[in-house]
């Protein structure tokens, strides 16, 4: 879901016409109904930076150190950005005038920061993009899509009521992610602590649960499906209360007191158990898959 | 020495001055070794008493109402824009601890104190735990759900809709935790589903506030 | 993030919390009030035993620490700071009700808690630990005037020349008062073991007679 999707589902009511979409898009600018305001901040080191938006995307990657750039684009007249700077720390927020509306409202915003820097960025409804960063990160909103690329070092925390999640080539650091319906899928991800929670919305794992590390995905209806090459070194806990639950990996059995009372369970470790697992749902189904290469 | 005098002494005793009389007696006496023991476990458990209890949220709505009408706290010139920093951000102050009110139910939930441990046979024939938690979460968490409600009412149908289920998830889920805890209260899938549920409904109170959307 | 690291990063933000605090900043407020409200809200509850009062008597302290903020330079901790602010703002409460602060009793009377004296009741140590909530209920059940020395004392910590400045007593009656507390504590958790044991709860009385092998917690020599 890329920032184009959304200006065009604005103009659209949800209907993507390809071809004559992006005409009337440009068209629609060209009208002058929205503009381009464009900010630049000189900041020290490790830079806070804070963008509130209530309608339309945030895509923020790693630029030049000591300075935050913003590209901001409004859609209406009805909606403006404050920004207010002290010392090294930035904080934007969409401000929405009377009469403003979720597409009037909306303001995209591109954005440079140093890579060190540490971000809280919430928007309403609209993907959030993080990339290449190493800072501690902050990304929510209700309704918004979150897309964290290329990350690593820093604490990690997503949440989102029903937007999808999705955490791609992420090590090192600690990441929290919540969700209600939204799916979270994780691909290439690793570190110290790594935990993934949703109601109903899947979680997906695609890695080799490296690091040393301490992973949780659990949910309460959604289906847990998590990928391992046969080189992985784990120390696995699943158990669904009432959702079947496979490993397609021969685990060797460690003794848990409570699998007794549940057959929708396995656990043991594989080669060293350098990393604990632990995938929990209550009645989502759990699937530990090999990596075929 | 005896006994009355052995007592006499036993608040020095205490703060660890020993002469030989005293112990010679205490090696001798059960019953004033009894009385020290016990002393010393009092002594050793009190500080836990230090901080095991929340008040209830209207004690901080009180303190800011009160703070605001002396001025104490003051709005800045310019409308703030995101509070980050040391603070997630939210609009209804009201909302923070009943959220994390749910958070505590959940971990006291969870770790009530389990009796005295092996030692001690009275404890373990107790079948449940004493609940330090005065009311039953569920009680609460309906009220506070329509206070919740009633702040997005004002959306637009579907976004109304959508955080409606949105709370029946959340409140299905801690209802199927709680269920599962209760049949085993040591099981810690069962306790790690209940944390996971209750941070749900965290999450989901503290979003609602952003749904409401600018400051219009 | 290790423990040690989280708990500096706290003290940044709460010191952070209090520089905008004194600008006036409402979230800053409620972040300090966060931090503290349990251990504040806990040691007015157990020093008055009544949920509605102590709240008023949280919601107080707080409000007088908050006033105060521009006052704060930082030279001890925040938290010691808003600790003596609660404790004096309790025993405010408890003057103006007229409630006893702490029985003036100078003389010790060693007769009166024997440990000899055992009226027909078996002779049941408090072995090993002792449960939380017993002890809790029974500082709940305590006279409000040993309550109040016990709480400050060896629940809050307070040493016997603090309490006696804050109540205005002397240091020897402070002294004495708290051992009073303490073992009529000892004779309430009994007497609540005593009556489980008689109730028939407990399948078999273990008769902590003599022969028994010292397990109370913590030094005895």
């Amino acid at each position: 879901m890329g920032r184009r999707t959304v200006f065009r589902r604005s103009m659209f009511s949800g209907k993507c016409v390809a071809g004559t979409a992006t005409v009337l898009a440009l068209a629609g600018m060209a009208l002058g109904a929205t503009t381009r305001k464009d900010l630049h901040f000189k900041v020290g080191k490790h830079p806070m930076v804070s963008i509130n938006n209530q309608y339309g995307p945030i895509t923020v990657k790693a630029g030049a150190p000591h300075e935050v750039v913003v590209t901001a684009i409004l859609h209406s007249d009805k909606v403006e950005v404050d920004q207010s700077q002290s010392g090294s720390r930035v904080d934007l927020a969409s401000h929405l005038l009377p009469g403003s509306d979720q597409n009037s409202g909306i303001v995209e915003y591109q954005v440079q920061v140093p890579a060190d820097a540490n971000l809280t960025l919430h928007s309403g409804s609209g993907v959030i993009h993080a990339e290449k960063l190493h800072g501690d990160v902050s990304l929510e909103g209700a309704n918004a899509g979150i897309e964290v690329v290329d990350c690593a070092d820093g604490h990690v925390h997503a949440r989102t009521l029903n937007g999808a999640i999705s955490i791609n080539n992420v090590h090192n650091g600690h990441l929290e992610i919540t969700s209600m319906g939204g799916d979270i899928i994780m691909n290439s991800v690793s570190g110290p602590f790594v935990q993934a929670e949703s109601n109903s919305g899947k979680i997906q794992y695609d890695g080799d649960f490296g690091a040393e590390g301490e992973y949780s995905f659990t949910s309460h209806t959604g289906n847990i499906e998590a990928v391992a090459p046969a080189y992985a070194s784990i120390d696995v806990l699943a158990r669904s209360n009432s959702g079947a639950v496979q490993s397609d990996f021969s685990l060797e059995p460690k003794h848990a007191p409570f699998l007794a009372r549940s057959i929708n369970s396995f656990s043991g470790t594989l080669n060293k158990a350098a990393s604990s697992v632990k995938l929990f749902s209550f009645s989502g189904k759990i699937h530990l898959k090999k990596r075929q290469n | 020495m005896n006994c009355v005098e052995f007592e006499s002494v036993l608040p020095d005793y205490l703060e660890g001055g020993h002469t030989p009389e005293q112990q010679a007696h205490l090696t001798s006496c059960s019953a004033c070794s009894n009385l020290l023991a016990d002393l010393n476990s009092i002594v050793t458990e009190a500080p836990a008493l230090q901080a095991i209890e929340d008040p209830s949220p209207r004690v901080w709505n009180a303190i800011e109402i009160q703070l605001r009408r002396e001025g104490i706290i003051r709005e800045p010139a310019i409308a703030r824009p995101s509070r980050s920093g040391f603070f997630p951000r939210w609009r209804a102050a009201w909302l923070v601890p009943v959220a994390a009110a749910l958070v505590i139910a959940a971990g006291i939930k969870l770790y009530h104190p389990s009796g005295a441990g092996d030692t001690a046979p009275v404890a373990k024939q107790t079948p449940a735990a004493p609940q330090v938690v005065a009311q039953a979460p569920r009680h609460k968490v309906s009220t506070e759900d329509q206070q919740v409600l009633n702040s997005v009412a004002s959306r637009p149908p579907a976004q109304l809709a959508s955080y409606q289920n949105d709370m029946e998830s959340a409140n299905a889920f801690i209802r199927d935790a709680e269920i599962q805890l209760k049949s085993d209260p040591s099981d810690i899938y069962a306790q790690q589903l209940l944390m996971n549920a209750y941070a749900q409904k965290q999450m989901l109170y503290e979003l609602a506030v952003d749904r409401t959307g600018g400051e219009q | 993030m290790t423990d040690a690291k989280k708990l500096q990063q706290d003290k940044l933000t709460e010191a952070a919390a209090i520089e905008r605090a004194k600008q006036g900043d409402a979230e800053a407020f409620e972040f300090l009030y966060g931090l503290h409200k349990r251990r504040v809200y806990s040691l007015c509850l157990r020093m008055t035993g009544n949920p509605a009062s102590a709240e008023d008597l949280t919601q107080e302290a707080f409000l007088q620490l908050f006033r105060k903020i521009g006052t704060f330079r930082g030279e001890s901790a925040f938290s010691t700071w808003l600790h003596r602010m609660s404790v004096n703002v309790v025993l405010m409460q408890l003057r103006k009700k007229s409630l006893p602060v702490v029985p003036i009793d100078e003389t010790f009377d060693g007769d009166e808690e024997s440990p000899k004296k055992e009226p027909g009741a078996p002779d049941i140590r408090l072995a090993g630990s002792i449960d939380r909530l017993q002890l809790q209920r029974a500082v709940d059940e305590l006279p409000p005037g040993y309550r109040t020395i016990f709480v400050l004392h060896d629940v809050e910590g307070f040493e016997h020349n603090e309490i006696a400045t804050m109540i205005g007593c002397s240091i020897g009656n402070s002294k004495s008062q708290l051992h009073k507390a303490r073992i009529k504590l000892r004779e309430l958790l009994r007497t609540t073991r005593a009556e489980k044991a008689r109730s028939g709860r407990n399948a078999k009385r273990k008769p902590e007679q003599n022969e028994e092998p010292q397990s109370g917690i913590g030094e005895v020599v």
